[in-house]
């Protein structure tokens, strides 16, 4: 039994020793300017979190994140639903939503800045508009999938409106949503970092940069650790998420 | 709704039942296109009308219009009141189907109550009652998407049934389920008809269906189409598989095929169950 476990997660276990190794090797016939290998960066980030300095930055970014993230929910998944239940609000605002989610958000930066200054919402901003066009297209794409043939189902029953949504296009779109809140999470992060650079610099962000201009090269190889860990469990955590809303899909 | 206390357990319907259909003049226009028009068609408490036609002849649309789902020239009337929209006590079996599959067969079992408004320690009780009548006990954790077709079937019926209707239209309910499945499911619907007579519009495409179920056969057809015959079925209730040995059955059954027959449509039609 245990070897069989082992067996089947061989490749993907070894690839990782080869690819810390590989690190560490080249870390170590590269000038510490450019990088740091593995077991400095380890031992850097064991430094960080004692001194506390890294658990309140990335404290500090999470805040950031989860604030422009669930507000991006909050608003993509419901006008998501309406977009698709309205068809005039649909035709207003399609090309919106396409041309925005086409929009490098980065370029957008700038006139957020000289629009909201440097506070916490402006980067809430630059989070949200990061991570909301991934949900809201999903959301609009599964609602516009659902079949006529069961809203006519819940008509013959006498449902309401709200009951509709509830009982029919909510669970019916909830996996496509996931779907887009899981590639809004990848987003979110680097909108999350591009705020931290360009606007006010807070939290992991701003640790990067201080630690690059006095090249720290260890410490930065450490936050862009903690923010890969971060991004690769949530990306997991969404596709755990997703697969528990599919259930009831073959 | 007339939800009664004693549920499905009541041996007679009650007296107050309801159910009755009235069709007046009804035409229906997509456009240019010209459905069915000027339909006139009665049925009766309790009565069962099998409604047969070519494909695409507006059975579908028909029964969508009694059951006032669109809107359409002329008058239905259930039991004195106009259909403009869905009323309550009238439920809809789908040819689809229609389950969500996102419900399990208890909360598919249980939606229209849900919708009715009915209270949940009633809903609790009615649902398992339902799903045992159509043979579905041990099922209601499962997906629909874990069900065979008749099995799907028999949970599209129990949540028709569930809400106690005065007026069940069927649309071609056991169309897509395999022909012993159609046969199994089809005295399982005489058996809980028999037991709680409920007025039904039952559209097939099968002719012997039309005679084993009905007490009257309707043939739909012609562009825009019309009723073409309105055909009384005498065969003896409670009806088994031993109807389909009446020399009755027999005449009945080639009455209705030659109706249809008279217009050179015999491809669009089987006449087996
Ligand atoms: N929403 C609609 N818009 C335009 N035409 C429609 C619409 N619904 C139905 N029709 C047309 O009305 C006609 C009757 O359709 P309907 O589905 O009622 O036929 P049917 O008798 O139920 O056929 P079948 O036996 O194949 O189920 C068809 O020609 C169909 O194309
Ligand atoms: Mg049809």
């Amino acid at each position: 039994m245990r070897r069989e476990t082992l067996k089947r997660h061989a490749p993907f276990v070894l690839s990782l020793i080869v690819g810390a190794a590989a690190w560490e090797i080249v870390g170590r016939h590269t000038s510490v300017a450019f990088m740091a290998p593995l077991s400095d960066t380890l031992a850097r980030l064991w430094q960080l979190t004692r001194s506390g300095e890294l658990p309140r930055q990335a404290l500090s970014s999470a805040a950031l994140f989860v604030t422009g993230l669930a507000l991006a929910i909050v608003v993509g998944m419901p006008l998501g639903l309406l977009m698709a239940r309205l068809k005039w609000l649909r035709e207003a605002l399609d090309v919106y939503v396409m041309v925005l989610y086409a929009t490098p958000m980065v370029a957008l930066i700038p006139f957020i800045l000289s629009l909201m200054g440097f506070g916490f919402a402006p980067k809430v901003l630059v989070v949200f508009l990061f991570a909301v066009f991934p949900i809201l297209y999903n959301t609009i794409e599964g609602a516009r999938s659902i079949k006529p043939e069961l809203i006519e189902v819940a008509r013959s029953y006498r449902s309401r409106e709200w009951a509709l949504w509830r009982e029919v296009m909510v669970p019916y779109t909830l996996p496509y949503t996931m779907t887009g809140i899981r590639q809004a999470i990848g987003r979110a992060l680097v909108g999350m970092i591009a705020a931290e650079f360009f606007l006010s610099a807070t939290g992991l962000g701003q640790l990067i940069m201080t630690a690059t201009q006095s090249f720290d090269t260890a410490a930065v190889f450490a936050a862009i650790l903690v923010i890969v860990a971060a991004g690769v469990g949530l990306m997991r955590l969404g596709r755990m998420l997703e697969a528990r809303f599919a259930q009831w899909r073959t | 709704m007339s939800i009664t206390a004693s549920g499905i357990r009541r041996a007679a319907p009650a007296a107050a039942q309801g159910g009755h259909i009235v069709v007046r003049g009804l035409t229906k226009r997509y456009g240019a296109l010209s459905v069915f028009e000027g339909v006139d068609l009665d049925v009766a408490e309790r009565e069962i009308v099998a409604l047969v036609g070519p494909s695409g002849c507006g059975k579908t649309t028909l029964l969508r219009c009694v059951d006032g789902l669109i809107p359409a020239e002329g008058a239905v009337l259930v039991d004195g009141e106009i259909v403009r929209e869905p009323r309550p006590g009238i439920a809809m079996v789908f040819q689809h189907f229609g389950l969500f599959p996102w419900k399990t067969v208890y909360d598919n079992v249980a939606y229209g109550l849900r919708m009715a408004g009915v209270e949940s320690a009633e809903i609790a009780r009615r649902v398992p009652q339902f799903i045992s009548l159509v043979g579905l006990a041990g099922f209601e954790k499962a997906y629909p998407y874990q069900l065979s077709g008749g099995m799907q079937q028999r949970c599209g019926l129990a949540r028709a049934l569930a809400v106690d209707p005065r007026v069940l239209l069927m649309d071609e309910p056991f169309a897509a389920v395999d022909a012993q499945t159609r046969e199994i499911l089809q005295f399982e619907l005489l058996r809980i008809w028999e037991r709680q007579p409920t007025t039904m519009l039952f559209v097939t495409h099968s002719i012997e269906e039309a005679v084993l179920m009905g007490d009257r056969v309707v043939v739909l057809k012609g562009r825009p189409s019309r009723i073409h015959e309105d055909i009384t079925v005498d065969l003896p209730r409670p009806r088994s598989r031993a109807t389909f040995t009446l020399p009755r059955f027999a005449e009945l059954r080639e009455r209705v095929w030659s109706t249809l027959m008279s217009e050179a449509k015999k491809a669009e039609f089987q006449v087996g169950p």
